[in-house]
């Protein structure tokens, strides 16, 4: 049994992070939740502090104003937790990589686990995403 | 509204006037001197009661360009304020005693371009962050990004 | 002066999309002062803009806001057509209305069911948030992607509608209606809802004045202003429709205009899938070749007020200037008047009655403050104070 096994064989709760983001990808996460993808069946649930949390789902470009704060809230997070950058935006910066407001992609600031491409990525896309870490060896 | 008759009357309440300018259709810009700007606005946002927009600065070749908009929503004109400063001296009065809701874009203002609106109640950083160096104005011609 | 207490409101909420920072000074229950601090979500598009051409402007502003996806670009599109005088095709305006429309259901159906969590009526959430998957789907269909549509060019649209992804969408928002009717009356009808939203955050109509606000949060007050009928655009002039007004200003007022708004975009809706249905000419865009120099200045009314585009070109490829402004911009100081005198536990529902958009305000939301050091409530726990009263009023009037 991996460490992986160990610490996220239970129901994983969901701690949402909008660093600086359209809401596009933010919409979609609570879609998730919502009757038609239903992500509560499995007992997965937004929690409403980074220390309950065993998933962060970050959204956006880190600006350079959240920067600090993205850090503090992963270093107030109980480890092990997945990182997963949602959208183009925190895996690359995406459109607005040019911007002068723009601190560098996620895995710059903190470490990634799960990368969702897509602008935004469908809710199916997500999910996958989580399942497809979850099953990795 | 009528807007031959209200370009007649804003003539001759306000001779300082320099140009006004059909740009578009429905859209009106009117070239003002800098001290005539309370005193106009005033008279479109309370006694024409028209609605107040938005404030647009930008960086142009004869120096800061700052354009009041506000809207006349029975006809559907938008009628511009425009305002040249010199890059010099880039000060303007604030709009703020006239019209509540501009303190947010004058503050934003301040951050993008580095204009000083005079009498501002709250004149502090709106946008960028604690760290951002004090004389740098992105949306200023000279702004040179930095590559990382 | 009493003793003042400073509650953030904030920092991240749980279950609102975006993050948010609003700090309330308190005497005691009674809200004094909210003070608003911003620029976490500042990304800094209007630089952005000016470095792209006029083409990919578009693909820019759609990603301003994901909900309101449609109106930035149709408030762009309008302003960059001034300038050379482009008149669209006939079909586009139609095809452009409809994707409008339909945006404005999505949006205002989130918008229901964000403010059903906020007072602790989870099932209308979970309802609405179900009856909005259909409308996304039938997005889906016509745009190919569920938000960020990319529908928009310069002098036309970039896809068409056939017939049978009319008469799909028809049947659609056949059956959508029914629904809404019954989410309607969940939310009219409630003696609970009444007691708790009537009366709350009232605005009038010299506040939006002063502050010029817009949209649904201007309507509600008694002001008369629609952006579709004032300054028309696309084909919003061709079809019949009625602009939803209430005269309250409190928060009742607003869900009653945004939730009879729905039924007008229906109507709309059906007049341009019948409009497209007779059109026979399959052209859905004009060649425009270059933007010559000039002003632009293009509005549209999106789901939460007017949104309103400044464009600029020197006649190159890219705008010189390139101003945004989104409605919640002068919506959100409003808040100075609406939460000020109220209760800390109905500050939630007035914050949300605007339907605040933090990334088109800033175009630029997530804060961690520990510098108050004073008495800190988070909007979880101030979902749940409002969730809270709600039960109490609930007892009141026996339910």
């Amino acid at each position: 049994m991996g460490l992986k096994d160990k610490f996220f064989k239970k129901s994983l709760w969901l701690f949402h992070l909008s660093a600086g983001s359209c809401n596009n990808c933010d919409i979609e996460i609570l879609d998730c939740l919502t009757p038609k993808f239903d992500v509560e069946r499995f007992g997965m649930k937004l929690v409403g502090s980074v220390r309950h949390a065993d998933v962060l789902l970050v959204t956006g470009i880190v600006t350079k104003k959240t920067k600090k704060r993205v850090l503090e809230i992963y270093e107030q997070a109980p480890k092990p937790i997945v990182v997963v950058a949602v959208g183009a935006c925190p895996c690359t910066g995406g459109i607005f990589a040019s911007s002068y407001n723009f601190a560098g992609p996620l895995d710059k600031v903190i470490p990634v686990d799960v990368y969702i491409p897509g602008c935004p990525p469908k809710p199916e896309a997500m999910l996958a995403g989580i399942v497809k870490f979850l099953n990795k060896k | 509204m009528d807007i031959e008759k209200f370009n007649e009357d804003i003539k001759a309440k306000f001779p300082s006037i320099k140009t006004i300018e059909v740009i578009n259709i429905k859209r009106l810009m009117i070239y003002i001197p800098r001290e005539l700007l309370l005193k106009i606005a005033d008279h479109l946002f309370n006694e024409l009661g028209m609605r107040y927009i938005i404030v647009t600065a930008m960086d142009s070749k004869e120096g800061f360009e700052i354009i009041y908009h506000f809207s006349d929503d029975s006809s559907g004109w938008i009628i511009n304020l425009n305002v040249i400063i010199p890059r010099e001296k880039p000060e303007i009065e604030s709009l703020t005693p006239v019209i509540y809701g501009v303190e947010w874009i004058e503050r934003e203002i301040m951050d993008i371009l580095g204009i000083k609106f005079l009498d501002h109640p709250k004149p502090e950083r709106f946008i960028f962050a604690e760290s951002w160096p004090e004389c740098e104005y992105p949306y200023r011609r000279d702004y040179k990004q930095e590559k990382e | 002066m009493g003793k003042k207490k400073i509650v953030p409101l904030g920092p991240y909420h749980p279950l609102l999309e975006e993050p948010e920072f609003f700090k309330l000074y308190c005497d005691g229950e009674i809200v004094k002062d909210i003070v608003w601090e911003t620029g976490y979500n500042h990304r800094g598009i209007e630089k952005i803009c000016q470095t792209k051409t006029f083409e990919q402007v578009f693909y820019v502003v759609e990603r301003i806001c994901g909900i309101c996806s449609t109106s930035h670009p149709f408030a762009y599109a309008n302003a960059v057509e001034s300038i050379p005088g482009v008149e669209i095709p006939l079909r586009a305006k139609y095809i452009r209305s409809i994707v409008g429309e339909l945006e404005r259901i999505h949006s205002h159906l989130l918008w229901v069911g964000l403010a059903g969590h906020f007072l602790g009526y989870n099932t209308v959430f979970m309802w609405a948030w179900k009856y909005r998957e259909p409308i996304l789907d039938m997005f889906e269909i016509i745009t190919g992607n569920r938000n960020s549509y990319a529908m928009f060019t310069i002098g036309g649209v970039r896809r068409d509608i056939s017939d049978e992804k009319a008469n799909q969408l028809k049947k659609v928002l056949e059956d959508f209606l029914p629904k809404l009717d019954l989410l309607v009356g969940a939310v009219m009808d409630d003696p609970v809802l009444h007691a708790r939203l009537k009366n709350v955050g009232t605005l009038t109509a010299e506040d939006i004045h002063d502050f010029g606000a817009v949209g649904p949060t201007a309507r509600a007050s008694g002001v008369d202003i629609d952006i579709r009928r004032d300054d028309p655009y696309a084909a919003y002039d061709l079809v019949d429709w009625n602009v939803i007004i209430a005269q309250a200003g409190d928060v009742f007022a607003k869900a009653e205009v945004r939730l009879l708004e729905m039924y007008e975009s229906a109507k709309i809706i059906q007049q341009c899938i019948e409009a497209l249905k007779k059109d026979n000419n399959d052209e859905i865009k004009v060649k425009v070749k270059d933007i010559p120099p000039g002003t632009g200045i293009g509005r549209a009314e999106a789901p939460r007020g007017e949104v309103f585009h400044y464009v600029k070109s020197d006649g190159g490829n890219s705008p010189v200037r390139h101003k945004i402004r989104a409605p919640s911009y002068t919506c959100i100081p409003t808040f100075r008047r609406s939460c000020v005198g109220g209760t800390i536990s109905d500050a939630a529902i007035c914050t949300a009655a605007v339907d605040p958009c933090y990334c088109c305000t800033e175009r630029m939301a997530q804060v961690y403050d520990h510098s108050t050091g004073k008495k800190i409530m988070n909007a979880a726990e101030l979902i749940k104070l409002s969730q809270a009263k709600t039960r109490e009023l609930r007892k009141k009037v026996k339910l």
